[in-house]
């Protein structure tokens, strides 16, 4: 158990350099300088130059890209060239309003999506399976810069329940993290339904049955257990997927957050910022799929770690 | 039933005959105190001035700051933080005489030592400015004489010095704050003005609140300090939330997104308010090295060809107004005559032209010179706006047999294709404070570096530009100007097509605001009712 743990944290060191090295490259080889798009179309060459030279951006990219390693190493991830402020600082405060939103969107996505999936797999009548596929197909191709603005022209405009302009506190959060829920709980209520069918054609299902188990208990207590297998995988690639998608509902809904933090570093090409930012989620990633592969082993005892 | 509201409808005009015959004396003062909530779509990257590269830090510190000289309501300059000015004969003294009734936020004394140590600090190249550096640019030295007189040493002659230091990036900021504050400075900025700053929440707003000792208000406003307690930028990068929050009554006041700009105004329920963008918003440009516009002929039938109504009807929803020529009347500097001297819409005219130039139609239709025909592709950037226009303008040309091809980059690659003159004519638009633009846009000094995208080398219009910058006589300067935009006129260098017209929408229970000429909302009179 130990091992297979220090081997996953071991795995974190060519996984994060391989994304660094992967967004150094594609922020650096696409067009755009970070000094033209500070100084504006109007400046001069000269200003433009001085600029550059200032920020070390006149060096050639390997030394760059070594620079940028050797500061990580000291735990250093640089200044922003756009606020110059320290990244670690910018990141600390945008990154506790995106975990929440994640965290809330992913408790909406669990707590709806998994009892809308046995529901379909388990009803009587095809009608209700079909309703909630059809369902789930809707929240799966509504793009959330449009669900996200009905929900504001409709639960705040037209009826006017929930404030715009607010971010902070539970009512702020509510419909951002239904936005975000949406296309999230859809693909779970989808694998939830395809793996409980599946599961429910298992002999020991039937032997359950055959003893006279409750039907419900057949369901809850023995075929989701293990239909939750591959849900707790897709769910556990979504809660990073969900960091990802905030980017999005956190400008519709102009929440402060990490999201935010990062397309703005990428539009203004504020090279130590959006690459701190890459370096902290692709971190979180690698963490919230190692915790995932521990709890495997509590929902099905039969799994060991090596 | 009807009695009772025939009844009421006279009531009703009796207290609005009241209202008018009453005299204005038993109206109340506008209530002090409340909140003004305002949206931004950009954050600012810093609140320090002389560090910022955007222009939302710029307008924001039209409230915490104060510049040496400013420009009032019709687009003159005022003093503001100097009482009165002076120049010397050959343009290269300035003398500011300082106002004495001043201090910064941070309580600090503002006399003629801040203002020499906020200059050296926006020139010094540790500070890394990207703008307020270049404002100052022109600065040889700065020296003070008693508390209250700064002398400020140009390198050369410069004209638009002046108009520099009204820019809000100029303005001056604390000495004392900067030294105390370094790096921390643009997040806790200190000023003069009639605001000052309160809380930076990032990515979700910026609150300013009143300052109490203000008393140096700018002409164009109430001397004594503003009347609301507080003033909330609300960062909101989606524009139709913008519009939402504003129709819920949690925003006071809105730029209102073209988009919206029709419903808004229908609905009647706002008061708004308009100005015009300072630039010209989009004309086509030709590169005068290349065939077929190396020919002045073909340039100046292209400017009777085109019919710009369609395209600002078509390309911009009619929100703005047809461009003349270089300068909008929006920048000090523009010339009125320019409307009746710029070539008319006049098919006739253009085919005639295009003859003369040697362009003759072919028997399968389209024009044709030494056997090969009229075609060539304008460069654009992918700005709606600008895909709009161009296709009214391709469907226009095509009516004379002229083939537009239109090819739209990315901003940062168009610009550099342009420098390097791979195009034959281009769509472009600016944005700028003053006429020493023409500078920028027709100076042969900037081709290959600048903006010359014309690739234009003209001693003449060079010498226009030197001289344009050289005087500091206003009358003068205007004079010069007023030459400038008939020459690039007569030389057809653009198809000037149009300037953006912005729209404000305040809220019906707001009061006393009013838009400045150079694009913002001044909220010193501004109040709740």
């Amino acid at each position: 158990m130990r091992a297979f743990l220090l081997r996953r944290l071991l795995l974190l060191v060519p996984t994060v350099l391989g994304v660094t090295l992967a967004t150094f490259l594609m922020l650096h080889l696409t067009p755009g300088d970070p000094v033209t798009i500070m100084l504006g179309e109007f400046a001069s060459a000269s200003d433009v130059a001085r600029l550059r030279t200032e920020l070390g951006l006149d060096r050639p990219l390997p030394v760059q890209y070594v620079k940028f390693l050797g500061r990580v190493l000291r735990a250093d991830l640089g200044s922003s060239i756009r606020s110059r402020r320290p990244v670690a600082e910018e990141i600390r405060e945008r990154l506790p309003p995106t975990l929440q939103l994640a965290l809330a969107a992913q408790v909406i996505a669990v707590a709806v999506g998994i009892p809308a999936g046995v529901t379909a797999a388990t009803a009587r009548r095809p009608a209700v399976d079909s309703a909630v596929v059809a369902v789930t197909l809707v929240g799966l191709s509504m793009p959330t810069f449009w669900s996200g603005l009905l929900l504001i022209l409709f639960f705040s405009l037209t009826l006017g329940w929930l404030p715009i302009t607010e971010s902070e506190g539970l009512r702020a959060l509510i419909l951002p993290a239904v936005t975000l829920a949406a296309p999230a709980g859809a693909v779970l209520a989808r694998v939830t339904r395809a793996s409980v069918l599946e599961v429910l054609r298992q002999d020991y299902v039937r032997t359950a049955r055959a003893k006279g188990v409750a039907e419900t208990l057949v369901i809850y207590r023995h075929a989701l257990r293990n239909a939750l297998i591959p849900v707790l995988t897709v769910a556990a690639l979504q809660f990073a997927g969900l960091v990802a998608g905030a980017v999005i509902v956190e400008s519709v809904f102009a929440r402060p957050g990490l999201g935010r933090l990062a397309v703005n570093a990428i539009l203004s090409r504020d090279f130590p910022l959006a690459q701190g930012i890459v370096l902290v989620v692709a971190s979180m990633y690698v963490f919230v799929n190692v915790g995932v592969d521990l709890v495997y082993g509590v929902l099905d005892p039969r799994i060991r770690y090596r | 039933m009807s009695l009772r509201r025939t009844a009421a409808r006279s009531a009703v005009l009796f207290l609005v005959a009241l209202a008018l015959l009453l005299p204005p004396v038993i109206y109340a003062q506008p209530r002090t105190g409340g909140e003004l909530v305002l949206v931004s779509t950009e954050e600012p990257e810093t609140l320090d001035a002389q560090k910022t590269g955007t222009a939302v830090t710029g307008l924001l510190m039209r409230y915490l700051g104060d510049t040496l000289v400013t420009k009032d309501l019709k687009g003159n300059y005022v003093g503001a933080l100097a009482r009165s000015w002076t120049v010397s004969r050959d343009g290269l003294t300035w003398t500011f005489q300082l106002r004495t009734d001043v201090k910064f936020h941070d309580g600090s004394p503002f006399n003629a030592d801040a203002v020499k140590a906020s200059i050296e600090r926006a020139l010094a190249p540790e500070t890394k400015s990207p703008i307020a550096g270049a404002l100052f640019g022109p600065i040889a030295g700065v020296q003070t004489s008693g508390s209250s007189t700064v002398i400020i040493k140009l390198k050369q002659p410069f004209a638009p010095f002046l108009d520099n230091l009204t820019d809000p990036r100029a303005m001056i900021v604390s000495p004392q704050a900067v030294r105390e504050l370094g790096d921390r400075f643009g997040r806790a900025p200190v000023g003069t003005g009639a605001f000052k700053f309160q809380e930076w929440r990032s990515a979700d707003r910026i609150i300013f609140a009143r300052n109490p000792d203000y008393r140096w208000g700018p002409a164009y406003a109430h001397a004594g300090p503003p009347l609301v307690d507080r003033i909330v930028v609300r960062i909101m990068p989606e524009s139709a939330a913008q519009v939402a929050a504003f129709e819920r009554g949690e925003i006071s006041i809105l730029s209102v997104p073209p988009t919206d700009v029709r419903r808004l105004r229908a609905t009647s329920k706002y008061p708004f308010f308009s100005y015009l963008r300072k630039g010209v918003g989009l004309f086509l440009e030709f590169n005068v090295t290349k065939e077929p516009f190396s020919d002045i002929r073909v340039r100046r039938a292209f400017n009777h060809a085109i019919e710009k109504n369609s395209v600002l009807q078509i390309g911009l929803e009619g929100l703005g107004e047809i461009a003349h020529g270089p300068l909008p009347p929006s920048i000090w500097g523009y010339w009125d005559g320019i409307k009746e001297y710029a070539p008319k819409y006049d098919p006739a005219r253009a085919k005639a032209l295009l003859a003369e130039a040697g362009w003759r139609q072919r028997p399968g239709g389209g024009l044709e010179k030494d056997g090969k025909p009229f075609t060539f592709v304008l460069f654009a950037a992918p700005i709606d706006t600008w895909r709009r226009s161009a296709q009214i303008v391709q469907a226009q040309l095509r009516a004379y047999g002229i083939a537009m091809e239109i090819q739209t980059f990315e901003f940062g690659t168009l610009l550099s294709k342009l420098r390097a003159g791979e195009h034959s004519a281009e769509f472009m638009g600016y944005t700028y404070t003053s006429p020493d633009i023409v500078q920028l846009w027709f100076h042969s000094s900037n081709i290959g570096t600048g903006l010359t995208f014309t690739h234009n080398k003209d001693a003449k219009l060079d010498g226009l530009i030197e001289a344009s910058r050289r005087e500091t006589d206003q009358t003068k300067r205007l004079a010069i100007y007023r030459d400038i935009q008939t020459y690039i006129v007569d030389q057809a260098l653009w198809v000037p097509l149009w300037t953006n017209t912005f729209y404000v929408a305040v809220q019906p229970g707001v009061d006393g605001v009013k838009i400045h000429p150079d694009g913002f909302v001044v909220l010193n009179d501004a109040s709740l009712k």
